[in-house]
């Protein structure tokens, strides 16, 4: 909040800056106005944050909307969780009055990927490339979501609604009016407005924080976006995210299915369906730690008798093979997928392109290409959300690769100095010399300045953080001159001269 | 499909939005003139074509703007709330508070989604307590036995089973609240003590509303005798304007940092930070539970919270209230069906379906004229004996490439005859080219007269065919000649080749234009007042005779190519 200091000491104000809400009506004899005036509404008092105020405002009929590529989410402000998930797979988009999925044999059938569709498509709702995209059939299948939302999960009637839609803050235009307009006439007769938030933000503020780095583990990408003060400043991305991980569960299961019937190479009657899949995935997956991935991977290599809680086996039931069959899988392995699809630990790192990072590392580069400050903030607040944050083990892991990646390089933004072997921090002294020598050069200084370097060979084990502050003779120079004749700075001042 | 052969889609909103991608878009300079033809051929096979196909029966039909609505194109109006399984109507005020869901004793088993029954628990086994003041009621499933004891839930009464369930919920939760504050009291703050249960999402979300409430409240506080005329007494568009021209001293002043709100810190706040411990105790959980510990997605999607993992933690559901509802047309706001409110009754105040608008088109295989269709499985005729005899055809196998004649048939609702023009691509669109010859496209239907009309006729001066008669010489169907006709149904063949690939639905897209004479019912009553009322009189409809037009796409599926 401003606090404002008007001519008149005698008035102390706070102005409201967010935007004009309706309240509670005063006269404006109440407010001790000297002329008269149409009452206005006093404006309720929030934030220049203002998403909490909508908690204690008249909330009624905010109906909020979460859409994302497989599932919509909808409810309403002020409670705790979303009153539908509906999701957009091909039970929802068939015709009216085709009742085949509630036939008995329907759930006994495997239904085949159709040709020239990816793992789960037509389970999506829309994807991030425009060019083959129908955006009729995009406008239909949110038409007809909406349309359920309405008439059975909200049931508010003929109430003028107020709507927040709450989408990823990087959203194809085309897609993103192809929203607007199906709630705009969706909703009827008119909501009072829609108000698009950032799903970053929004996770920020569900966890109590203002500054996070959010890792949203979505259904086609990962993304990490950097916020400070609930803006965003930064995000980086992979595909690494649901869609690879629900198809790696799949060839496993498939794989797991051919071995078991005895075949050594996964047949195409062996191959799991899209919803087996899924089921196993929501169900029984998991995500090793890190020490037990590597555990894990020695122990591919010298199978070893271990004496583990986790050594159990899984059953689980393919109704829909032919015949129908349970696989038996140790529950070890559920966790796999996993671990080839998110974190990428058996493939190098050279062999990764920039587009599918495994997300510890992406996490990480993402924190070491923000702002100090930024980074600062944002390295103790990590947030994981989207779907998959949903499976075990999978936060505990996200920050154990993190914090690895920060033990073993720190944070130096170069990778490998090839044949540069020379202590890093001497060369950039050097350079710091060369330039100084190059502005100012003072020969006082130069005896001085060859013996530092010594010093900070022989100390590189202590880390930046705990050595003392560097002096910086021209802030030092400033400092005086603003000081001269004046009280002693605050805190504030100084930290705004450091930098 | 799922629905039997053969069917009949009635296409509606067809034409909202043209169809096309990007792509598409890009590459419409060419073919322009091929591709954004108004008329052109509905494609039944198109994925879009799911979401304006309905069955006959499912739509609906505005009087005033003589057009098919269905869902999209109809507003709905919400009458009344009812609870499905204790059929008690809800207040529209209490619905948004109780969360749609049925407050009384209604309850969904949380793993098959049957409703609950309470049961009295029998008192004679290991489980009689030893004072009888105990529980004495549960809630169970009669069709997979579940049992809210298997979660540990009894009832002291059989009533207001709602009211005790939160009782017990809020009584687990502060149980393990009050134990979370012990361990974090006692305990110095280690990672390595077992997991305590985290707290509720629940318990977060409440936490974290009030610490949002306070911290706003605390850092701006409300001060309502604070005045500043420039602020308060004008709107707020001229307060905005005021601050563009104000001295840029005054600018700086306003634009002074705002405080920075405080961050939550603990769960006491809503802020949860993350704890190893839990995880692993999860998985370790999971490893324990096997599968069928472990909650299917449909199940978890029926919960309050969908994380909910174990099938030890399924709580039962509350029954979803439905509603009944009024439909209004969306282009001209004049009512289509209106219930009644009243629960208990099923009558509609208002109903105009398109099924009493709309001719009934009905097609079936000439080769199994003889059997009774699908839809009418009851049909007098004279040769119902020899039914049983007929072979069955085969729907689910055509042979591609092989000319098959269907029987179309159009029953026409109206009380007045209709001219009816039939339109068909010579060749289906799509993948599966199958070639279409409707021969006899233009006829007319007659109208839907007293049934008795037609027993009093003689049948001679009706059926302009004379009917097959068992074991007579193969079928000759003409060119150009209806087939059969009756009262208000007129029949005509179709002749339809499947074509290559197999293993396809055959779908055939037909456009229907129907034209009727047509008088208002009440023409004398409104002649009447119009000469009583003069000019006064605006809203009298058009009176005398008038032609009207109605024409739609409809998808008849007439079969499945046998594998090829």
């Amino acid at each position: 909040m401003a606090s404002h200091r008007p001519d008149r000491p005698e008035h102390k104000l706070t102005i409201n800056r967010a935007r004009p809400t309706a309240s509670v009506v005063q006269p404006s004899s109440a407010t001790g106005a000297p002329s008269p005036h149409t009452p206005v509404g006093q404006r309720s008092l929030s934030s220049i944050y203002g998403s909490p105020s909508s908690s204690y405002r008249s909330d009624d009929d905010t109906v909020v909307l979460e859409i994302g590529a497989r599932y919509l989410r909808a409810g309403f402000a002020g409670e705790s969780s979303p009153r539908c998930i509906l999701n957009f797979g091909p039970d929802e988009q068939r015709r009216v009055g085709d009742y085949r999925q509630w036939d008995p044999e329907y759930s006994r059938k495997r239904r085949k990927r159709k040709k020239g569709q990816e793992w789960g498509q037509e389970h999506e709702l829309w994807r991030m490339d425009l060019r083959d995209l129908d955006l009729g059939l995009v406008t239909d299948k949110l038409e007809r979501a909406v349309r359920e939302v309405q008439h059975k999960h909200v049931m508010l009637d003929g109430r003028q609604k107020r709507v927040v839609l709450a989408m990823p803050p990087t959203m194809p235009k085309p897609l993103l009016s192809c929203v607007l307009n199906t709630l705009f006439t969706g909703f009827a007769p008119h909501p009072m407005g829609i108000t698009l938030v950032s799903t970053p933000v929004l996770a920020a503020v569900a966890a109590g924080l203002r500054s996070a780095l959010v890792v949203d583990i979505g259904w086609a990408e990962t993304t990490v976006t950097a916020l400070y003060e609930y803006r965003e400043v930064l995000q980086r991305r992979s595909v690494r995210a649901g869609r690879m991980l629900s198809e790696e569960m799949g060839k496993m299961l498939t794989r797991e299915a051919a071995k078991m019937v005895g075949r050594p190479e996964p047949h195409g009657a062996d191959e799991v369906s899209f919803d087996e899949a899924e089921e196993a995935l929501t169900r029984v997956g998991w995500c090793f730690s890190r020490e037990q991935a590597r555990q894990h991977q020695s122990a591919q290599d010298f199978p070893a008798g271990t004496n583990d809680a986790l050594d159990t086996s899984m059953s689980i039931p393919l109704p829909a093979a032919d015949p129908p069959s349970t696989l038996q899988i140790p529950f070890k392995r559920l966790a796999e997928p996993a671990e080839t699809a998110l974190f990428a630990s058996s493939t190098l790192r050279t062999d990764l392109d920039d587009h599918d990072q495994p997300i510890g590392l992406l996490t990480y580069t993402a924190l070491l290409s923000l702002p100090l400050d930024v980074r600062a903030v944002c390295m103790s607040r990590i947030l994981i959300t989207g779907g998959v944050s949903n499976l075990p083990g999978i936060k505990r892991r996200i920050i154990q690769e993190v914090s690895a990646l920060v033990a073993e390089r720190g944070w130096d933004p170069v990778k490998s100095y090839g044949s540069a072997l020379r202590n890093p921090q001497a060369i950039l002294r050097e350079r710091d010399r060369n330039r100084q020598s190059d502005t100012g050069p003072l020969p006082a200084q130069s005896p001085g300045e060859e013996s530092s370097g010594a010093p900070a060979a022989d100390t590189p084990s202590l880390p930046p953080a705990f050595r003392p502050p560097e002096r910086d003779p021209i802030a030092e120079k400033l400092h005086e001159l603003n000081t001269k004749g004046q009280k002693p700075p605050s805190l504030a001042s100084c930290v705004a001269l450091r930098h | 499909m799922a629905q039997q052969f053969p069917y009949t889609y009635y296409a509606c909103c067809v034409n909202i939005s043209s169809s096309s991608s990007i792509a598409q878009k890009r590459s419409s300079r060419v073919a322009t003139a091929h591709e954004e033809d108004e008329d052109r051929t509905f494609d039944p096979r198109s994925p879009r074509a799911n979401y304006s196909l309905y069955p006959l029966e499912h739509l609906l039909y505005c009087d005033d703007c003589q057009q098919i609505r269905c869902p999209r194109c109809y507003t709905e109006e919400i009458v009344a709330w009812y609870c499905p399984s204790c059929l008690f109507d809800v207040p529209n005020t209490q619905v948004r508070t109780e969360g749609n869901r049925c407050q009384r004793n209604c309850y969904n088993c949380p793993i098959c989604t049957s409703p609950l029954q309470v049961n009295p628990l029998e008192h004679s086994s290991h489980l009689a307590p030893e004072g009888s003041s105990g529980a004495s009621y549960f809630l169970g499933c009669p069709y997979c036995n579940w049992s809210s004891l298997d979660i540990g839930v009894e009832f002291a009464k059989h009533t207001g089973i709602t009211a005790q369930l939160a009782k017990l919920k809020s009584a687990r939760q502060s149980q393990a609240k009050k134990e979370r504050h012990e361990r974090a009291e006692n305990k110095d703050i280690k990672d390595t003590d077992p997991p305590n249960a985290p707290p509720t999402h629940d318990d977060l979300f409440t936490n974290l509303r009030s610490f949002y409430k306070d911290t706003l409240s605390s850092t701006n506080p409300v001060n309502p005798l604070s005045f500043d005329p420039t602020l308060y007494n004008s709107p707020p568009s001229v307060t905005r304007l005021m601050n563009l021209y104000a001295p840029p001293s005054a600018k700086r002043a306003k634009a002074a940092k705002p405080t920075p709100m405080r961050e939550a810190h603990s769960p006491s706040e809503g802020f949860l930070p993350l704890s190893p411990t839990t995880e692993d105790a999860t998985i370790a959980r999971m490893a324990q539970a096997g599968w069928d510990g472990l909650t299917s997605t449909a199940q978890r999607v029926q919960q309050q919270h969908p994380t909910t993992k174990f099938v030890d933690d399924l709580w039962p559901v509350q029954t979803r209230l439905l509603t009944r509802r009024a439909k209004r047309c969306a282009t001209c706001r004049h009512i289509l069906t209106k219930p009644d409110s009243k629960i208990s009754s099923t009558r509609y105040r208002i109903r105009i379906l398109a099924l009493d608008k709309i001719p009934r088109l009905s097609i079936r295989a000439l080769a199994a004229h003889n059997t009774p269709h699908p839809s009418f499985p009851i049909t007098v005729s004279s040769t119902a004996s020899s039914s049983t005899t007929a072979s069955r055809f085969e729907y689910e196998s055509l042979r591609p490439g092989v000319m098959t004649q269907y029987l179309l048939t159009l029953h026409n609702p109206l009380f007045e005859p209709i001219r009816v023009t039939l339109g068909t691509p010579a060749v289906t669109p799509g993948n599966l080219a199958s070639r279409v010859t409707v021969l006899c496209p233009q006829f007319e239907v007659g109208a839907n007269t007293d049934v008795w009309d037609e027993a009093l006729n003689s049948s001679a001066a009706l059926s302009s065919k004379s009917k097959t008669q068992p074991g007579d010489a193969p079928i000759q169907a003409e060119a150009g000649k209806v087939w059969e006709r009756g009262r208000n149904w007129t029949s005509v063949v179709v002749e339809i080749v499947p074509g290559f690939p197999g293993d396809t639905v055959v779908e055939v897209p037909v456009f229907v234009r129907l034209e009727y004479e047509y008088e208002h019912p009440d023409a004398a009553v409104f002649e009447k007042m119009r000469e009583e009322g003069g000019a006064k009189v605006l809203e009298v409809p058009e009176l005398g005779k008038q032609t009207r037009e109605v024409a739609f796409w409809t998808v008849l599926g007439v079969g499945k190519v046998a594998g090829g």
